[in-house]
């Protein structure tokens, strides 16, 4: 085992996915030779060639739809969209095609393919470079939403998701990248899809989060329980399908909810984790659900941006509120 | 049945000033000596600015930022081949058109330097902000040529484009509407010779881009794209084609993204000096004084000046950049709706409490690459 950030270990399950097999390749702009604006790719295509890694002209539709007819075809395509706010161009495959494909071919045909994108904000990025636009995909069925947030879980849940014969998006929190150190096991392994992992345990009330904001809430977590506040922190890891059981088991528990995020709460993911829990933990809750996100505007450039995205203090005003106590 | 050929075309390419500042006299163009000068001075100006920009970046006075050297005459001349009815559509890589138009160059830096407030366009242009997105904005600038058609202004929409854009399906999109309709829009390609890391002959197998124009029922043309008189020969009769009814033009600027991608980017990564040093030798503001000088129009006492009034100018933009007072958080929730709903006041007044009680303790994580910050 060795000490690895996340971005490390996504390239480390990267390299082994494709060592396993030769179906495997990468393909998006600029994740050969300059190894992915962020790196995650580096010493990819040194390694396994420009065939196997391959970097495609600049049409995200295109690399997409390609993706959709290589994996038809029986290669296993990851491929990269190189920020969160430029995978709006690619909903046709991904809504039209991907998520179907298996059901429309009467269980014919299956899309065993990666769509890897980075995820968030707080990064001094420009514009369409911090979004978090999970909904849309979780929105859309017939495709499974990963996100890890430890360097663990980033190489084992990229290995699940090539190795799953449904297709995956794969989101990568970019604040994360190197900031988020740990150990990374040598070993060929996966984190299994559609199980999510406690961050924290407590017994006052059940944090729930994914991607960047889980060490936000972390962050909160310490400072609530200087106020004598236990909360209890679910890594969802992936969005859809949800882990019910590891969320139910939890809220059983505490009795109380607040799901934290980056994306504006107004029809997000966030919204259908209340609604899940109110329609079938009604009577087990203490209190009604809250959330935490962004506000329902346009994400502004960087300088406001620490004010868009929800801090720690956010996240601790709302466990209060979700407590009936007074904000600090 | 014998095969026939049921369409031929073919694409020229126009020099008219060569890397010493020779000019082709036949095909040198017919402007005024004040439009010759307004060029000249435009395109030392951004020249200054683009490199003290750079700086400031690596001072850790802006964001992200990405440069334009090297691409002075694709960007300056263009813009001032139009009148301000027309629509000037340029890309992220737009500071020099913007400019030309007379934004003010502070704007320019509160942009890149994170702040949404750095767009104030002159009010009698028609000037639209640039998308991040490649390309997104071309089929948008289709819908401006058409729509000064139908209002019978006899404007045009100028639309800059990266050699990267030109793969992107909107591409295809604007120019099928464009031909088919007629539209009197004009697709500049610069043509840098990379999007990023990828060189031109692996974004496209055509051997040009300017060829594409065909298939849509467009003009095409290819051009030096460092020869400010080609640019201006090139995309003047475009303009003019527009404005006649004759529909749209696509003018691929053969140009070299001097600088790296952006202040985010490692060139070195993915090309050598010896490219780069091949290009400077074609430097379009070199070149452009040459011939300027030659022609009488200029001399080392009017150069050295002009430079120094250039100085002056970047030197007084980036004070006021700085001096801009910081954005107020509430200010997002400005221009979202005509009118806010409620759950954007309630939010507002969220936060106006949020700000009471504490700093935002939210930490920015200058990720990677080591090298600088984003692409
Ligand atoms: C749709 C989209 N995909 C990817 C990016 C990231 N990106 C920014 S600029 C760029 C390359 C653009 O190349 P080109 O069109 O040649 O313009 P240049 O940057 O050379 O001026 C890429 C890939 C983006 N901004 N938008
Ligand atoms: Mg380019």
């Amino acid at each position: 085992m060795a000490q690895k950030n996340l971005l490390q270990g996504i390239n480390d399950g990267l390299r082994q996915a494709m060592e396993k097999d030769p179906k495997v390749l990468v393909l998006g702009e600029d994740v050969g030779l300059n190894g992915g604006v962020f790196r995650v790719t580096e010493g990819l295509q040194k390694a396994f060639g420009a065939e196997r890694v391959v970097d495609t002209p600049l049409a995200e539709l295109g690399i997409v739809g390609a993706s959709v007819g290589l994996s038809l075809a029986g290669m296993r395509p990851v491929c990269e969209i190189q920020f969160d706010g430029f995978l709006p161009a690619v909903m046709d495959q991904v809504i039209c095609h991907m998520g179907r494909m298996r059901n429309r071919s009467q269980g014919r045909n299956s899309l065993p393919m990666v769509l890897r994108a980075p995820h968030g904000g707080l990064i001094h990025a420009p514009e369409h470079h911090s979004e978090s636009p999970e909904a849309y995909f979780t929105h859309t069925p017939g495709i499974k939403v990963v996100i890890p947030s430890t360097p663990e879980d980033a190489k084992g849940l990229i290995i699940a998701a090539i190795n799953d014969p449904d297709p995956v998006v794969y989101f990568e929190p970019k604040r994360l990248y190197r900031t988020v150190k740990g150990e990374v096991p040598d070993a060929y392994y996966e984190t299994p899809i559609g199980k999510a992992r406690i961050a924290r345990a407590g017994t006052d009330l059940t944090l729930i989060s994914w991607g960047a904001m889980v060490h936000t809430c972390l962050k909160a977590a310490e400072e609530l329980e200087t106020d004598g506040v236990s909360v209890e922190i679910l890594d969802l890891r992936t969005l859809t399908p949800l882990d019910w059981d590891a969320i139910s088991a939890s809220v059983e528990k505490t009795g109380r909810a607040l799901i934290a995020h980056e994306a504006p709460n107004t029809g997000s993911w966030a919204a259908e984790i209340s609604a899940l829990i109110h329609e079938r933990l009604h009577y087990k809750l203490k209190g009604p659900v809250q959330r935490v996100g962004a506000w329902d505007i346009r994400q502004p450039l960087f300088q406001l941006e620490k004010y868009y995205i929800p801090d720690a203090h956010r996240v601790v005003r709302g466990v209060k509120k979700a407590l009936n106590r007074q904000p600090v | 049945m014998p095969l026939t050929t049921v369409h031929e075309a073919k694409t020229q390419r126009l020099e008219i000033l060569d890397p010493e500042g020779r000019v082709d006299a036949a095909l040198e163009p017919k402007a005024p000596k004040e439009k010759l000068l307004e060029l000249y001075k435009k395109m030392t100006e951004i020249r200054v600015f683009d490199e003290r920009a750079l700086k400031l970046q690596r001072q850790g006075r802006l964001g992200t930022y990405p440069q334009i050297i090297g691409q002075e005459a694709t960007q300056i001349v263009p813009a001032c081949c139009l009148e301000p009815k027309d629509w000037l559509v340029p890309t992220y890589r737009g500071q020099g058109a913007y400019f030309a138009r007379g934004m003010q160059l502070r704007y320019s830096l509160l942009y890149w330097g994170g702040d949404d407030r750095g767009v104030k366009f002159p009010a009698e242009n028609n000037d639209l902000i640039f998308a991040i997105p490649v390309g997104s904005h071309m089929t948008q600038a289709a819908g401006l040529a058409w729509a000064e058609k139908l209002k019978k202004t006899n404007a045009v929409a100028l639309c800059w484009l990266g050699d990267g854009a030109s793969s992107k399906g909107d591409f295809h999109e604007a120019l099928t509407f464009a031909g088919v309709h007629k539209l009197p829009l004009i697709m500049l390609i610069e043509n840098n010779q990379w999007a990023i890391s990828l060189p031109r002959a692996q974004q496209c197998a055509a051997e040009t881009l300017a060829q594409k124009a065909w298939g849509y029922g467009a003009h095409g043309i290819q051009v030096d794209g460092n020869d400010p008189l080609a640019v201006y020969r090139a995309v003047s009769e475009a303009v003019a084609r527009g404005r006649k009814g004759e529909g749209p033009s696509v003018v691929e600027c053969l140009t070299y993204r001097m600088g790296h991608h952006t202040t985010a980017d490692d060139a070195s990564r993915y090309r050598t000096a010896a490219e780069v040093d091949g290009w400077k030798a074609k430097d379009p503001l070199a070149r452009y004084t040459k011939y300027l000088k030659a022609k009488g129009l200029l001399d080392d006492a009017a150069i050295a000046a002009t430079l120094k009034d250039a100085e002056a100018m970047v030197a007084d933009e980036v004070k006021a950049y700085e001096a801009f007072p910081k954005p107020s958080p509430l200010d997002m929730f400005a221009n979202n709706y005509d009118k806010a709903p409620w759950m954007l006041v309630e939010q507002r007044a969220e936060l106006a409490e949020v700000l009471k009680e504490k700093a935002s303790r939210n930490e920015i994580a200058e990720v990677p690459p080591a090298e600088g910050r984003f692409p």
